[in-house]
């Protein structure tokens, strides 16, 4: 039983994109613009030339913020969305109505339909593929080529996330709509 | 069993069910609902076929047109219920004619609602069955659909006592339905207005415009069903109900318009991110303009302040107008909601950031949307035949 968080030290991100293709593999995501658990926010460069805001540019990975209060799980009509024992924020597809609720309701636009299944999919921290075996890494997080992600749980003091979360000053993305993310952007 | 002892209904043959009068529109409306049915048909088909990809439905725009067509279809059939019950609920002498013709239309309405929601839902069946299973009693649209379902079978048993004469259960059960309904539909605001995540939305404004709202889509319905009914030679029991709707109607309206300005200038005011600059973009679009206002409001309320309410047949034509506006009402509350991009660092190489979420219909969603008007048409034909609709001015209430 933990609770599972990821920080991430974005500003170390190069848009390698190496993340999205570990998540596709690994979770049997299909081709297409639109199926993806995980992707790479780009903060284009501001300014004119030669004026430009070299700080302005960077890159935000971001994913389902497994919210602690996950707007997602309390519109479901059917309890498809769930929190498992880890607190990781799943879908039941033999649950799922397909009522894409859950897909007005999140705030981070976290959610797709899979076709495979044809009901609603998330990142689910790679539960079916590594959780479910012992291991206590994700996809994305153990392919970063700079170290972006540092994932673990967050009810342990002595993981690695818990202490740097205890260092580093962090924020989460829309904190303001009390979905309490349990994805933190370490600045 | 002789089931006309149970439920009195109008025996036909196949060849007396379709034996209307031969007056040009009559033959223009069969054919024009036969047309719309066929192409709703064709829509499902090939529904089944592709499945959610025939629609033009993104991961950003999950819902499209079915949904505003579904929503159409509820509101109408909340607001014949609502308007039916001044009568025989409330016991106002004007709507006391109205009863079985509105109910019916209620009946009718919802469950050509259902039609449409049933190929936009991906599961249908695992939604009946999940939905006792497991049910999400923190879902509004769960509470909705709940609701809805009640809702159908008390309108059912208000219609049957109805028909049956028996006004104390046809009471009853019309203030059950009248309740339930009001609850369903103010779930369905809910829906929307319990979206945290889009400000736009979120708020108490949507549980209570629907209730507006569907009182006014009910008076537009009863000016079309009474119009078509006496073709446009109303007798004087039907010209004096018809002279209070629409001063009521025009009341309504006003109402409606008052709320929309309030709503207006609340958003926009301070232009907080994903509200002020959506609310402009919305008030401002052809869509607002020309569809929600002056169609859907302006046109109707012109008429009836201009002659007191007393210009009824042009109230039937507005109310045309006036269901058209509604049908842009239902678009724009489902577009809007999602206009705002929920993640707007999401961009891909060498392209812009994403502005407002675009979304066209596909024409298999114009399809069945369109296609469920004829649905109802055609069921309203079959009710008409079967029941004695009118109002029988010898029955007390």
């Amino acid at each position: 039983m933990a609770r599972y968080g990821m920080a991430l030290d974005y500003k170390s991100c190069i848009n390698c994109k190496a993340c999205e293709s570990a998540c596709k593999e690994e979770n049997g995501i299909l081709l297409g613009a639109d199926n993806h658990r995980i992707w790479v926010g780009v903060n284009e460069i501001e300014g004119l030339f030669p004026d430009l805001s070299i700080g302005s540019s960077n890159f935000q990975p971001s994913q389902c913020q497994q919210c602690d209060n996950a707007p997602c799980q309390s519109v479901c009509p059917t309890n498809a969305t769930y929190y498992d024992d880890n607190g990781v924020v799943r879908v039941n597809p033999d649950q799922c109505i397909l009522c894409t609720y859950c897909m007005q309701a999140c705030p981070y636009d976290a959610r797709y339909i899979d076709d495979r299944t044809v009901t609603v999919d998330k990142c689910n921290f790679c539960s079916d593929t590594r959780l479910i075996h012992g291991e206590t890494t994700t996809a994305c997080q153990a392919t970063c080529p700079t170290k972006v992600r540092i994932f673990g749980d967050l009810d342990d003091p002595e993981s690695e996330i818990s202490q740097t979360l205890r260092d580093r000053e962090h924020y989460s993305l829309k904190a303001h709509l009390g979905t309490k993310p349990k994805l933190f952007y370490l600045t | 069993m002789d089931l006309s002892k149970l439920v009195p209904f109008n025996k036909h043959t196949v060849r007396s069910f379709f034996d209307f009068e031969r007056s040009a529109l009559n033959i223009f409306m069969f054919w024009f609902s036969m047309g719309l049915v066929g192409m709703m048909l064709a829509g499902i088909g090939i529904y089944l076929i592709e499945g959610h990809h025939a629609y033009g439905v993104t991961r950003q725009h999950a819902w499209g047109l079915l949904i505003a067509m579904y929503v159409f279809f509820v509101v109408s059939s909340t607001g014949l219920c609502i308007m039916s019950s001044l009568g025989h609920v409330f016991n106002i002498k004007a709507f006391q004619i109205v009863g079985k013709r509105a109910i019916i239309g209620a009946i009718i309405t919802i469950l050509t609602g259902f039609a449409v929601i049933a190929f936009e839902i991906g599961h249908p069946v695992r939604m009946v069955i999940y939905n006792v299973l497991t049910p999400g009693l923190t879902s509004a649209i769960w509470w909705m659909g709940t609701l809805y379902g009640l809702y159908l079978f008390f309108i059912i048993l208000e219609f049957f006592f109805l028909n049956n004469a028996n006004h104390k259960f046809s009471k009853i059960f019309g203030l059950a339905g009248l309740v339930v309904g009001l609850a369903a539909h103010s779930n369905l605001g809910a829906v929307f207005g319990f979206l945290v995540a889009r400000p736009i939305a979120n708020g108490v404004f949507f549980p209570l415009y629907f209730i507006l709202s569907a009182m006014v889509t009910g008076s537009y319905l009863l000016f079309l069903i009474y119009g078509w009914r006496y073709k446009m030679k109303f007798p004087p029991e039907v010209k004096g109900f018809m002279v209070t709707l629409s001063q009521v109607l025009g009341l309504l309206l006003a109402i409606l318009m008052f709320f929309e300005v309030w709503r207006a200038l609340t958003a926009i005011y301070g232009h907080m991110p994903e509200r002020g600059d959506i609310a402009i973009h919305m008030i401002t679009s052809k869509n607002f303009l020309i569809g929600e206002f002056l169609l859907g409001m302006l046109i109707p309320f012109i008429i009836i302040v201009w002659s007191k309410g007393r210009a009824i047949k042009a109230m039937v034509y507005a109310s045309i107008t006036g269901m058209i506006g509604i049908f842009f009402m239902r678009y724009d509350l489902v577009h809007d909601t999602q206009l705002a991009p929920m993640m707007p660092l999401k961009i891909r190489e060498y392209s812009l950031p994403p502005g407002l979420v675009e979304y066209i219909p596909t024409a298999t969603e114009w399809m069945i949307s369109l296609g469920a008007i004829g649905l109802a048409f055609m069921m309203y034909y079959a009710a008409d035949r079967f029941f004695n609709l009118d109002h029988d001015p010898e029955e007390s209430h």
